[in-house]
This record gives structure tokens, sequence and C-alpha cells, in this order.
């Protein structure tokens, strides 16, 4: 996504993108550690558990924002192509674990472990195309 | 996405993702049945168990495909944001399910069904957007 410094599209893409992840970070924590601490029931325990979600939203819309600001078209293309990778990545991933799972009985998947496990593989897809059209 | 019978982009793209999803539902019935049956394990097992994924595979290279042939924008920019609320809707809602799941114990997900839950959130998106460029 190029330079920081000089295209004002990924930079307020970073902007946004860095403090979202870290409310998702946070949220995560202290959903977990309230849990754990207050033992909550009912309504107020099934907000806490969703709450890491919420951020989640946050993410897509400043990646829709990023694609509907940035002029340069193969920036935008580059970053379409590896959210592209990312999904194909993580929908394959669950599949076959979930197909591992019913019939060779291998260990659960956890269901919250696609979000970092789709950014993993999208960042690993961004460091593909970055190295073929360098 | 546009009438299928003008945009010979748009009816490749419906051909191939048909296909894709036909192969897809046909194998994930030949291989629960073949399981059920013979019930394989080890390499056999696992192999059988990517199958499913290959598909999958296919459908994600048929979106990619779509998106380098459509020369109209317009129309690529709403295949993105459909595409876009699909992963958005994977990752919300298998992250707010793996927290349900840690902390309320209700039901395990097969992580298996992300791919269906993806072309929920496609089809829960898609009127939306026909209607908002109608």
């Amino acid at each position: 996504m190029g330079c920081l410094q000089t295209n004002p599209a990924v930079r307020r893409y970073f902007y946004r993108f860095v403090p979202t992840m870290t409310a998702y970070a946070v949220a995560l924590l202290v959903a977990e550690w309230a849990i754990h601490r207050f033992h909550p029931r009912g309504a107020l325990l099934y907000g806490l558990a969703v709450l890491p979600a919420v951020p989640i939203i946050g993410i897509i819309v400043i990646v829709g924002l990023y694609l509907a600001e940035e002029k340069d078209e193969f920036q935008r293309n580059l970053l379409i192509q590896t959210m592209l990778w990312g999904l194909g990545a993580i929908l394959s991933l669950t599949s076959v674990w979930g197909w591992l799972q019913l019939y060779a009985h291998v260990h659960p998947f956890q269901p919250f472990m696609t979000f970092p496990l789709f950014w993993c593989f999208q960042a690993v897809a961004t460091a593909v195309l970055r190295w073929r059209y360098r | 996405m546009g009438c299928m019978t003008k945009n010979p982009v748009v009816r490749r793209f419906y051909l191939r993702t048909l296909a894709a999803n036909a192969i897809y539902i046909v194998l994930t019935i030949c291989i629960a049945l073949y399981f059920y049956k013979f019930h394989p394990h080890g390499p056999l097992a696992t192999a059988l168990a990517l199958l499913p994924a290959v598909a999958l595979l296919g459908f994600i290279i048929a979106i990619g495909l779509y998106l380098i042939e459509d020369k109209d924008e317009f129309q690529r920019n709403q295949m993105v944001d459909v595409l876009l609320w699909g992963l958005g809707g994977v990752l919300v809602f298998t992250s707010a399910w793996g927290s349900l799941e840690t902390f309320t114990h209700i039901r395990h997900l097969n992580p298996s069904l992300t791919y269906q839950i993806f072309w929920l959130c496609v089809a829960i998106r898609t009127p939306f957007l026909l209607r908002k460029y109608r």
C-alpha cells in the first residue's frame, strides 16, 4: 500500500486500522478478564462475549473506505487481491478442518480464530504480491 | 452484477461459480457417504477432507477472473462490495460465536459452515445493493 507518508488514502487507512485493531485486542482481553473475574450471567455475559466482534465490523468498514478513497487503481487491486487470497485460504482451511473434525476426529477448531488467521493469510498474500510486483 | 444474458463476463462468472458450487455440493455429498459407509482413516481421510476445498478454491478463482475480465468499474466495485459483506459477515459471525462458545458453552460451530455463512451474507447484501443502484 505504498509509502505511509506520501499517500493520504493509505495514511488514513492505517490511522483507522491500527486503533480499531487495538480496540479488538483490548475488547478481547477485557471480555475475558471481566467474565473470569465477575462471572456475569444472562444478557451481560452474552454482551461481553460478543464485544470483540464489534471492532471487526469497524475493520471491514475501514477496508471499504480505503477502497472508495484510494485513487491508485493498482494499489486498490492489490488490496482486493490480497483480501481474496485471504478469503479463499480461510474458507478452505475451515472447510477442510470441519471435515477432519467430523470424520477424522481432529481437535475442534475455535471459530474466533478465523479473524486472526484471515489476517495472517492476507499478510502472506501481501508479501508475495509485493515481491511479485516489486 | 448486471443481466446474465447481456454481459459475457458476468455470464462466464455465473457459469464458473455454478460449476464450482455444483462440484462442491457433489463432492460434499459423495465424501459424506463414503465416510459414513467405509470409515476411512489416516492419509485417505485427510485427502478426502481436502477435496471440497479444491472446489471452493475454484470459486475464489472465478471471482478473481471476473475482477480481471470485467472492464466495467462500477460492476467490479459492486462485486467487491458484496465480497466484503460476505467476508465481514463470516469474520463477525465466527468471532462472536467463538467467544460465546468459550464463555457461554453454546453448541460448537462446525468450521465447514463458514462457506455457507459467507454465501448467506452475500445473499443478504445483494438485494440491498441491487435496490440501491436500480
